[in-house]
C-alpha cells in the first residue's frame, strides 16, 4: 500500500514536472499576442495572396518561434547548438541574402533598363527613404547603427536589409525584416495615395516611347561593366552586387543555362524557405515585442512614404529637362523602391485607371530593378560608414 | 593552336605580374605589438616567473600561421630562434595577438624564447626563408614593468604605454564606433544623405553614360575602320529600285494572309500522319508468349 502510494506521488511529481517543461506552463501574453500575428500573416497570404512566397514561412517561423519553452533544452533559435540556432547563422553572418540575390539576378531582365538607361536615375532618387528614415530614427534616439539598420527599410528590399541589419543592429534584425517584408506586400496600399498626391491628372495621361530592342551582347556587357563599376564606387556592396550581377551573367550569357535555373529556381528557393522561417522564429514575443519594434514598424511606413516621394518627384523635377514626346510618366518614379515586382505593377494599375491603353509596367520594370542596385549601393555606403 | 598557345602565355604573364605585386594575407600582416624588457612584477609566464615578453600582433582578418618564422635580438643572426611549425598555439587568430617570453628558457616551451631581451635593444620577426624581414624594433633605454608599444594596435607609431597589455588592444581608452563619429559630425543625418545620395547617383549616372553609349560603341564596324575608309568616289550607292504596284499588292496579300489565316478553327483539319512501327523481336507474335511451348 505504502509503495503504491509512493508510485502515485512518483507519478504525480513526473507529471508535473513534464507540464513544467510545456508551452502551457510558460507561455506569456507577449507569446500569444506574437501567434496572432503570425495567424495575420499566414491569412494575409493565404486569402490575399500579399507576398505569400515570404509571409507564409514568415508566418509560419513566428508560430515556431512563440512556443514557449523551458530554456537549456537547446530548442531555441537564440540558444546554441539548437537546430534553428544552426540556421539562423546564415541569416546572422549574411549567407543568405546574397544567395538570394543570385537568384534574383538569374531571373531579372534588365532589358527595360538597358533600353532606357535614364529609368536607373530614379532607381537612385528613391533611396531617399532609406536616408529619411535614418536621419527621423536618429532624431528619436536609435544609435547610428541602428538608425542605419532601419533605414535601408525604405530601400524595400528585404534581402538587403537583412543583410545590413544583421552586420549593424543583429538585435533589431527580427523586427527589421518584419518590417520591410510587411511593408513591400503593403506597397499596393502604401504607394498609389502618395502617388496620386504628387502627380496632376496631365502627368499621369504621359505616353512614353516604347523601349528599343537590346542586343544580346548589351545584356552580356551589363552584369560586368554593372559589377565593375558599382562595386569600384562601393566595395562593401560586394556580396549583394556581386552575386546579383553573377546571376545576371548566369542568365544572359546563354551558356550556362542550367547553373542559371538552379540559382532562380531550387536555390533560391531553398533560401527563401530558410530565411523565412528563420527570422519569422526570429520574433520571439521577449526580444520582439519592444517599444523598440513599435518605434521600427513606423520608420518602415515613414520610410516607404518618402521613397515614393522622393522617386515620383525626381521623375517631375527630370521631365522639366526632357524635351517634349521624351517625357517620362511620374507613376513610374514609385517603382524606384524595388519591391520587385509590386511597385511596377502599382505604377501600371494606377496608369491604366487614367489610361486605359497607357500600359507603364515595361517602363516600371527599368526603375524597379535599378532600385534592387540602388538599394544595395545604399547598404554598402551605409556598412562604410557605420560598421 | 597558336592563338591558344599565345593566350595561354599572356595569361600566365599577366598572371604572374600580379602575383608579384599582390599577395594574399599571410605572415607579413604579423608585427611586433608591444615589448616588455624589465618585467619585475608584472605579466608572469606559465611557470610563475617574470620575464621579458613580446607580444605579435595579426593584423589581418583571417588566421596566420607564425610557426615556420624567426625571432632574433642579433641583427647578425635573422634565424636565432625558429617558431616550430603545426602547433595549434601558433596559429594566431584575426586581429588577435601571441606572447612569447623572452626568457632564454626555450626548454620550458615553443613560447619560450633563447635569447633574452634585457641583453639586447633590437628585435626582429623574420619569414621562414630567414632573409625577408616581416618586422622590427630598435630600442632604447627600458623603464621597469612599463611596455614600449605601438600606441594602437598594428599602427607606426611607437611609445610608453599607459597600461601593459599583454594579449589585449594597445589602446585602453575609450574607443568610439565608426558610427558613432560620424554621428558627431553630422548628428540629424543629412550629411549622411548628401553623401550616400550622391555615391548611389554617381554609381548609377556612371552605368547610365556607360549604357548610353554601349550601344553606339558595340555598333562600330571595328573591321571598316582598320580597313581604312573608302574614298566618296569609289562607294557605289545603289539607286533606289522603283517598287511597282503589283509588287506592292502581292506583299500586302502575303502580309494579309500571314495575318489572318491562321487556322483558328483546327478540330475541323484533317492531318493524315503515316503510323510507322519500327520491327522488334520483343512484340513479334511469332515470338509472343501466347504459343505454347514444345
Amino acid at each position: 500500500m505504502e509503495h503504491s502510494g509512493n508510485f502515485i506521488a512518483f507519478i504525480g511529481e513526473h507529471l508535473q514536472q513534464f507540464f513544467s517543461y510545456t508551452a502551457f506552463a510558460n507561455v506569456t501574453a507577449g507569446h500569444l499576442v506574437m501567434i496572432c500575428i503570425g495567424l495575420i500573416f499566414i491569412y494575409l497570404a493565404i486569402a490575399k495572396e500579399y507576398e505569400p512566397m515570404l509571409l507564409i514561412p514568415i508566418g509560419f517561423g513566428i508560430l515556431v518561434g512563440n512556443i514557449a519553452f523551458m530554456p537549456g533544452l537547446k530548442i531555441g533559435i537564440y540558444e546554441s547548438g539548437s537546430v534553428l540556432n544552426y540556421l539562423y547563422f546564415g541569416v546572422l553572418q549574411g549567407v543568405y541574402p546574397p544567395l538570394i540575390f543570385l537568384g534574383i539576378g538569374a531571373m531579372t531582365d534588365f532589358s527595360a533598363l538597358i533600353s532606357n538607361p535614364k529609368l536607373m536615375l530614379i532607381g537612385a532618387a528613391a533611396q531617399l527613404g532609406i536616408f529619411g528614415a535614418y536621419a527621423i530614427a536618429l532624431l528619436l534616439g536609435f544609435s547610428p547603427s541602428e538608425a542605419g539598420a532601419i533605414g535601408i527599410i525604405g530601400g524595400a528590399d528585404g534581402p538587403t536589409a537583412i543583410f545590413l541589419s544583421s552586420k549593424l543592429a543583429p538585435e533589431l534584425l527580427g523586427a527589421i525584416a518584419i518590417s520591410a517584408y510587411s511593408y513591400m506586400a503593403l506597397v499596393p496600399v502604401i504607394q498609389p495615395p502618395v502617388m496620386r498626391l504628387l502627380t496632376t491628372k496631365k502627368e499621369r495621361l504621359i505616353r512614353m516611347k516604347p523601349p528599343r530592342s537590346v542586343s544580346k551582347t548589351e545584356k552580356v556587357l551589363f552584369p560586368i561593366i554593372g559589377m565593375l563599376l558599382t562595386c569600384f564606387i562601393v566595395p562593401s556592396g560586394l556580396p549583394l552586387l556581386g552575386m546579383l550581377f553573377f546571376g545576371n551573367l548566369l542568365k544572359e550569357s546563354g551558356v550556362t543555362k542550367r547553373l542559371a535555373d538552379t540559382a532562380k529556381g531550387p536555390m533560391i528557393d531553398i533560401v527563401t524557405i530558410l530565411i523565412g522561417l528563420t527570422v519569422g522564429a526570429s520574433t520571439q514575443a521577449t526580444t520582439f515585442l519592444t517599444a523598440k519594434s513599435v518605434g521600427i514598424f513606423a520608420l518602415g511606413a515613414a520610410s516607404f512614404v518618402i521613397a515614393t516621394f522622393g522617386g515620383v518627384m525626381f521623375v517631375k523635377i527630370l521631365n522639366l529637362f526632357l524635351k517634349e514626346g521624351n517625357k517620362m510618366n511620374p507613376l513610374i518614379g514609385n517603382a524606384g523602391v524595388s519591391a520587385v515586382p509590386d511597385s511596377a505593377r502599382v505604377s501600371q494599375v494606377i496608369g491604366l485607371e487614367y489610361d486605359k491603353t497607357n500600359h507603364l509596367l515595361m517602363h516600371a520594370m527599368g526603375p524597379n530593378v535599378a532600385g534592387v542596385i540602388g538599394s544595395a549601393v545604399a547598404a554598402g555606403i551605409l556598412l562604410g560608414f557605420l560598421s | 593552336m597558336k592563338t591558344v598557345s599565345i593566350s595561354g602565355i599572356l595569361v600566365t604573364l599577366v598572371l604572374v605580374f600580379f602575383a608579384g605585386s599582390c599577395y594574399s594575407q599571410s605572415t607579413r600582416d604579423l608585427k611586433i605589438n608591444e615589448i616588455l624588457v624589465l618585467n619585475d612584477s608584472n605579466y608572469v609566464d606559465d611557470y610563475g616567473r617574470h620575464s621579458s615578453w613580446i607580444e605579435v600582433f595579426n593584423s589581418a582578418y583571417n588566421t596566420v600561421d607564425i610557426g615556420g618564422s624567426y625571432l632574433t635580438n642579433d641583427p647578425a643572426n635573422p634565424t636565432k630562434y625558429y617558431i616550430p611549425k603545426g602547433d595549434p598555439i601558433t596559429k594566431i587568430a584575426p586581429r588577435n595577438y601571441l606572447v612569447f617570453f623572452a626568457d632564454n628558457l626555450p626548454t620550458r616551451g615553443i613560447l619560450h624564447l633563447n635569447f633574452d631581451l634585457e641583453e639586447s635593444n633590437y628585435l626582429a620577426l623574420f619569414e621562414g626563408n630567414g632573409k625577408t624581414m616581416i618586422d622590427a624594433i630598435k630600442f632604447t633605454s627600458q623603464k621597469s614593468d612599463v611596455s614600449f608599444g605601438r600606441l594602437t594596435d598594428g599602427n607606426h607609431q611607437w611609445g610608453f604605454l599607459e597600461k601593459t597589455t599583454p594579449l589585449a588592444n594597445n589602446y585602453t581608452g575609450v574607443i568610439e564606433s565608426p558610427g558613432e563619429k560620424f554621428v558627431e559630425m553630422d548628428p540629424y543625418g543629412g550629411g549622411m544623405a548628401v553623401i550616400a545620395m550622391s555615391v548611389v547617383f554617381a554609381a548609377l549616372i556612371l552605368l547610365y553614360v556607360v549604357f548610353k553609349n554601349t550601344k553606339r560603341l558595340y555598333s562600330i564596324n571595328f573591321r571598316t575602320l582598320f580597313a581604312g575608309r573608302k574614298k566618296v568616289a569609289d562607294v557605289i550607292i545603289p539607286a533606289e529600285a522603283e517598287i511597282t504596284g503589283e509588287v506592292n499588292a502581292a506583299i500586302a496579300m502575303a502580309i494579309h494572309l500571314y495575318m489572318h489565316q491562321l487556322h483558328d478553327h483546327e478540330e475541323t483539319v484533317l492531318t493524315i500522319k503515316k503510323v510507322a512501327r519500327t520491327y522488334s523481336p520483343w512484340s513479334s507474335k511469332i515470338y509472343g508468349l501466347r504459343n505454347m511451348p514444345r
